[in-house]
């Protein structure tokens, strides 16, 4: 996930980058809850910082150009945290969005590919 | 559905228009399917139930045998590409199994015995250490820099990304084809041969790494 600024980021943006939903009791995936006090701020931002920590999650900073990055969440050690199926907003061929969860009630076989 | 990882999407329009396809048909020109699903090479894919929930983490999906294994090598090749061809023959193939388990999963669902609990899907997920988490934060911001600075300015987090994990295939092959591909040409090389800007090139990398017997992740069928 790009960010711009370690401040004033919402948790709906949290979620739709990274699949990580801030909630009170701490940050949720799926039917995983990790505890981050703090993380969840009284003003309803997120805590960057604190929320990378207890997920494990790498914040690289790039100094020539202002941005950071964070990394995908290590609390597992797996790829997956979760069975739950990750919901990314893609494109379509003609740069249309599209999300996995329209198929739901479905079975899905994901394959990647590339032009390379 | 197919998921086309490549941060320029014009590059897949081609491989598009000639499959035709009649599944949804995308492109991920994040590469955020990688990190949200395992994905470190293609092909792979990820099977998902009806109510969302993965049933086989990202694992290598050949469904049928890749022809380079079969074909004779022709005489007088450049060395390189001759090389290769010698990897690529050790690529294991299970495709007609993986083609197999895949029709049986969709004919007995979550009775067939290739569909994983999901304790099992997250235990099979691919590892993430620390290293390789960090890696797909500087791959990612290798890709904001080429979006909005330009290509110079990815090299040296992509080298970084590489580095921290060499075992991903689509950051090294990425990163590659933007360098060994002519300018002006109408597919991108798929030999990704030595260059000046990366370290490494895609035969060197496959033997260091452990040879064709080691490139792709398996199924555990």
């Amino acid at each position: 996930m790009i960010l711009h600024t370690l401040e004033d980021v919402l948790p709906i943006h949290i979620a739709e980058a990274t699949g990580w939903s801030a909630r009170p009791e701490g940050m949720c995936r799926g039917d995983v809850c990790v505890p981050a006090p703090g993380a969840l701020r009284a003003d309803g931002t997120v805590d960057i910082q604190t929320m990378a920590t207890r997920l494990g999650m790498p914040l690289v900073h790039d100094d020539a150009h202002g941005v950071w990055a964070l990394g995908p969440a290590t609390a597992t050690g797996r790829a997956l945290s979760t069975a739950a199926a990750a919901d990314p907003e893609l494109i379509d061929r003609n740069g249309h969005p599209f999300r996995l969860s329209s198929l739901r009630g479905r079975k899905v076989l994901l394959v990647a590919w590339s032009s390379y | 559905m197919t998921v086309a990882l490549d941060v320029n999407p014009e590059h897949t329009y081609s491989w598009i228009d000639a499959a035709a396809p009649t599944h949804p048909s995308l492109i991920d020109t994040a590469h955020r399917t990688g990190d949200l699903f395992g994905f470190v090479n293609i092909p792979m894919a990820v099977w998902i139930d009806e109510a969302g929930n993965l049933v086989r983490p990202a694992e290598a999906a050949s469904i049928e045998r890749n022809p380079l294994q079969d074909m004779e090598i022709p005489e007088g090749l450049p060395e390189r590409l001759n090389l290769a061809f010698r990897e690529i023959k050790k690529f294991p193939d299970v495709a007609l199994a993986y083609r197999a388990a895949i029709v049986d999963w969709a004919h007995n669902g979550a009775t067939s015995r290739f569909a994983l609990s999901p304790d099992e899907v997250i235990s099979r997920s691919q590892p993430r250490p620390n290293s390789h988490a960090r890696a797909a934060a500087c791959f990612e911001i290798g890709q904001h820099v080429l979006r909005t600075v330009g290509h110079d300015a990815a090299v040296p987090w992509w080298r970084e990304a590489h580095e921290l994990f060499p075992e991903n295939w689509t950051y090294k092959r990425q990163a590659w084809t933007l360098v060994t591909t002519p300018v002006g040409a109408t597919e991108n090389d798929l030999m990704q041969g030595p260059n000046d800007v990366y370290p490494g090139n895609w035969l060197d990398d496959v033997i260091a790494g452990g040879g064709g017997e080691t490139y792709a992740v398996i199924p555990q069928l």
